[in-house]
């Protein structure tokens, strides 16, 4: 009796399941499988939409990976400012949530006006920083000419202006990752670091042994985000700098929306659209490759 | 909580709705006039004389003028006319060339011919750019020309004549030093002359007073290993060599525009500026005391200047071609041109020479004069307009690693040549292909 | 015993110094934002610069709207985000119901390349998909930005609102389903209200993006009048680079809904962050 209503029930279900899931799956089509084929073939085409699209082959691919010293700059860039951004952030907002793990008065306080910050994104970050780095009249340099340090030139010079962005995008989005390490960092059970105790281990012994291993699986996971999101860096780059000086910003998308949007030269951009997916691919795998050295997943966090 | 949540949730849901509804579709009033779509891309605050004359004068056709931001214009102006809606008549300064190669113009050269409508109003120089491939696309509304600028109050204190602005490269180096004054940490305050600051780039007129050739006559093979242009960037290298590029630099990040441009604020001291500062200074800073004169030039080389326009055209697929015609037309006429340049306070230079020749319009500025007489006489060399953007970016990006040291000369234009060479091919292929295969009229 | 009391003061007066010195590296840039839309043009430009200005030029905001059409900017902003949340709340919770709570052939692997396509950079698709709105006319205007949230929403929504699904019990769908409710009723009646902490949560979170998303409207947009916030502050800082206290100005304000939205609804807020991390 029951197993016949439950059958009922799967073919029902089935027909709502499918009708349910359709917004998606339409959705799919159109912004995803119809757009990726079109993708491959605009990248082996000339185009500018404004005409036909005229087929030249690899054309694209030969011109970006032998010819083009704007695509090796516009990867170096954005491979240095990922370097140099993932570490720092991932680094700096775990120690921030050990900080405010501490169960003290006031701690609370301290997490909001963390994760302040957090809200502030794109065009309002970039337009608030612009400021903030101005070299003359700036808070930074006015900040260092008042403790007597000369200020660099910060977003208007070629070697400052990768670790201008970085300290920019740690400011911003420090706050909300500590949350993420802060709730990590409560789920580990007490009995592990009371096992230290009885050890005799000091904080540094809990940090190394208990700590990162139980974390690792959360460091791996928003490392591998944080690899994804600096490798997409656009607006602050489009507002900032333009890519200057000396193109020590263009960074990838940059260089690609500049091809497609302000060249129209869709094809080219195309091509490069591709690179980054495989870019992006193998960078991933390798970190997943990787992971099997480090992260524990026995720890029973999920 | 929960009830918070349900309120703004239905409230978002309600003002989706009821803007989604009672969003005005901005249908015009059914009166049957004429609806013009007029983009400018210009910082003008007040809406242009043209275009208030016309609305005055014109009872079936009302002009509905949109100021476009210099960021992104091209941009929106392409993506009007691939969203099939693009604006009757558009104000722009970039080649006509540029755009007419992306077919995103209508050619009038039927309507100039059935109206007989007369070019030799416009100088010479301004209407030779509006034609490409036999095709006229545009007519010139202001022109826009360059001439050296200095400040002669900057000029006494220095002990320098100010009614002798320097004619030669060697002696803006020399007056350059004298004008410059430092705080007491050693950060400029005030300097001569920074030849990489200001819309044209005065390595750009050195080469071409030494005679660079930039583009051949075909317009297909770029150069700029000339030993011009090599000259011109050595010049550059020279100067930069005497000074600190991080003390420049700092110094220059303190400019901005209007009252805080570098030579109206009077930070800097001598400046090639284009005909609209004139009016500029009288708006932000009527108390500068200032000369212009001739962009100096190398001993033994005339001076050039350049020049171009404003210009107006009506994009592919406008929906009233012929009141943008009878707009334009109207526009760039003697008379209007003459009133617009009294009325207005800024930005206007007139393409039509008969009102720039006017006296009229000359006793507005002592400096009228000197342009309309480079408008005359100087004759512009060519840019590559087809791979315009392009070349500018490389022009530039090569002329900044020279200053930073990081290329010499040589490999520097070497490498930019090479990049423009390739997008100007491209171009011209891909230009070529199109053309094979849909009919252009 | 006494120094030890000795060792917890000196080690919590050192984890203060710490917590402050980190609140001020997070909380001062506010304080000059706030200081700097609030000062005339000769104030700005001071070497030490002033904290608090002289005289407070409250008109710095009125000019904002006086230089671009902020109001109208703004009103499409709520427009474009009241339909973006609501298309983006509606489809991806009904998708991840049809994920977490009916059962049909097919499905894990559906939901496999849900998960898939959000490692898909939206370059690869931003072009074809610009030519596809070219195509059906849909350039410049606000269809290209908005619509597509009724399909789906992001896979990132649906992901999460089917973790919090799958906490729903089943029994209590079941018994409905006994009792004779449609699956619509279920999804609409029993599932969806039983979910609002998450809901709450995709809402913000999709708030937070389509009020600062820059790139959508800086690609589809192109008429004056269409613009939304985000593009609008772009393109003034193109346009008046240095006049710094009307930027900040205008910053305050694109900031002020987020922080209020902040305030108000911290728990989603800051669930909405973890939870984008944590599950899986």
């Amino acid at each position: 009796m029951i197993s016949i209503k439950i059958n009922r029930f799967n073919k029902q279900q089935a027909i709502f399941g499918i009708l349910f899931m359709m917004p998606w799956f339409i959705g799919f089509i159109i912004f995803g499988l119809y757009p990726m084929i079109m993708s491959i073939y605009y990248s082996l085409c000339r185009y500018d939409v404004l005409r036909i699209p005229q087929f030249i082959g690899f054309g694209n691919y030969e011109k970006l990976i032998f010819e083009d010293s704007y695509f090796w700059t516009s990867i170096s860039n954005t491979l240095i400012y990922t370097v140099l951004r993932v570490p720092l952030c991932i680094i700096g907002s775990l120690l921030l949530a050990v900080l405010v793990n501490n169960a003290i008065k006031g701690v609370k306080v301290f997490r909001t006006i963390y994760f302040i910050p957090s809200i502030v994104t794109g065009v309002v970050l970039s337009v608030v920083w612009l400021w903030m780095f101005n070299p003359q009249f700036g808070l930074i340099n006015s900040f260092l000419a008042y403790m007597g340090i000369p200020g660099p030139l910060w977003l208007l010079d070629p070697n400052w202006s990768k670790p201008s962005m970085v300290l920019m995008s740690v400011w911003s989005i420090g706050g909300g990752r500590m949350l993420v390490f802060l709730a990590a960092l409560q789920g580990i059970p007490k009995h592990l670091y009371e096992a230290v105790d009885i050890d005799g281990g000091g904080w540094w012994a809990k940090f190394r042994n208990v700590t990162i291993p139980m974390l690792s699986p959360v460091i791996f996971l928003w490392s591998v985000l944080e690899i994804i999101f600096s490798l997409q860096v656009f607006v602050e780059a489009y507002i900032m700098t333009q890519g200057g000086p000396l193109n020590s910003t263009m960074f990838y998308n940059l260089y690609l929306y500049n091809k497609a949007f302000n060249d129209f030269e869709m094809g080219y951009a195309s091509a490069l659209a591709w690179l980054l997916l495989i870019i992006s691919l193998i960078i991933t795998v390798i970190q997943f490759r990787l992971s099997k050295k480090w992260v524990h997943y026995d720890g029973g966090l999920k | 909580m929960k009830q918070i949540i349900k309120i703004v949730l239905s409230l978002a849901a309600l003002i989706a709705m009821g803007l989604f509804l009672f969003m005005p579709d901005s249908k015009p009033p059914a009166d049957g006039k004429i609806r013009l779509k007029y983009w400018m891309v210009s910082a003008m605050k007040e809406l242009p004389f043209h275009v208030t004359e016309f609305n005055r004068t014109h009872q079936n056709i009302i002009v509905e003028s949109t100021p476009l931001p210099w960021n992104e214009h091209e941009k929106k102006i392409l993506t009007s006319i691939l969203s099939e809606n693009p604006p009757d008549v558009v104000f722009l300064v970039t080649p006509v060339a540029k755009w007419a190669t992306r077919l995103a113009l209508t050619p009038l050269d039927d309507l100039i011919k059935r109206d007989s409508f007369d070019s030799s109003i416009f100088f010479s120089a301004l209407w030779d750019e509006m034609k490409f491939k036999d095709h006229i696309y545009a007519l010139p509304l202001y022109s826009n020309s360059y001439a050296f600028f200095y400040n002669k109050r900057l000029f006494r204190e220095a002990g320098l004549d100010p009614e002798k602005p320097p004619r030669t490269w060697n002696k803006v180096l020399e007056y350059s030093s004298k004008l410059i004054k430092k705080d007491s940490k050693g950060n400029f305050t005030q300097m001569g002359f920074i030849p990489t600051y200001g819309n044209i780039q005065t390595s750009v007129i050195m080469a071409w007073e030494l005679g660079a050739q930039m583009l051949s006559n075909d317009g297909a093979k770029v150069s700029l290993t000339n030993k011009p242009t090599l000259d011109a960037f050595n010049w550059i290298v020279n100067f930069y060599n005497q000074y600190n590029l991080k003390d420049i630099s700092t110094f220059v990040a303190g400019f901005g525009f209007a009252e805080q441009h570098g030579f109206i604020s009077e930070k800097l001291g001598m400046m090639i500026l284009d005909n609209s500062f004139p009016d500029q200074i009288k708006l932000y800073n009527k108390n500068l005391d200032y000369g212009v004169a001739d962009i100096p030039a190398f001993e033994g080389h005339p001076p050039v200047s350049s020049t171009g326009s404003w210009w107006l055209a009506i994009p592919r697929g406008a929906r009233n071609t012929e009141a943008a015609w009878e707009f334009m037309k109207f526009a760039v006429q003697k008379n209007i041109q003459l009133t617009e340049a009294e009325r207005q306070k800024e930005l206007l230079f007139p393409a039509n020479k008969l009102a720039a020749n006017d006296p009229a319009f000359l006793s507005l500025n002592p400096s009228n004069r000197i342009f309309v007489d480079l408008l005359e006489h100087s004759k512009t060399p060519t840019i590559v307009s087809l791979a315009h953007d392009v070349f500018w970016r490389e022009y530039m990006g090569a002329q900044e690693k020279v200053i930073h040291k990081i290329q010499s000369p040589y490999e520097a234009l070497k490498q930019a040549e090479k990049t423009i060479q390739m997008v100007l091919d491209e171009t011209i292929d891909y230009d070529n292909y199109v053309r094979s295969k849909v009919q252009i009229n | 015993m006494k120094t030890q009391t000795g060792n917890k003061i000196v080690k919590s007066t050192f984890i203060y110094l710490l917590l402050s010195v980190f609140a001020l590296f997070f909380i001062i840039p506010f304080l000059w934002i706030l200081s700097t839309s609030l000062k005339g043009d000769a104030q700005i430009f001071t070497i030490p610069p002033q904290w608090i200005p002289e005289n407070f030029h409250w008109d710095n905001y009125a000019k904002v709207f006086d230089r671009i059409p902020f109001l109208l900017y703004v009103k499409n902003s709520v427009f474009v985000s009241a339909i973006i949340i609501t298309g983006t709340v509606l489809s991806s919770s009904i998708v991840a119901y049809s994920f977490a709570c009916l059962n049909w052939p097919g499905r894990n692997i559906l939901f496999i390349i849900v998960l898939a396509t959000m490692m898909l950079p939206i370059q690869v698709i931003m072009i074809p998909v610009f030519v596809f709105f070219k195509e059906i006319g849909w350039l410049n205007s606000f269809k290209p930005l908005t619509l597509p949230s009724f399909l789906g929403g992001s896979a990132f929504n649906i992901f999460l609102l089917r973790q919090f699904f799958l906490s729903i019990p089943k029994d209590l769908l079941d018994s409905a389903r006994i009792d004779g409710c449609s699956e619509f009723r279920i999804y609409w009646n029993i599932v969806l209200p039983n979910a609002k902490p998450a809901l709450a949560t995709v809402a913000i979170l999709t708030f937070m993006f389509s009020w600062n998303d820059f790139l959508g409207p800086l690609i589809y947009l192109s008429d004056q009048s269409k613009g939304t916030i985000a593009l609008g502050l772009g393109m003034f800082v193109g346009q008046y680079v240095t006049e710094w206290s009307l930027l900040m100005a205008a910053s305050m304000l694109m900031m002020l809904p987020m922080l209020l939205i902040f305030f108000v609804f911290q728990k989603y807020f800051i669930q909405g962050f973890i939870m984008s991390g944590l599950k899986d």
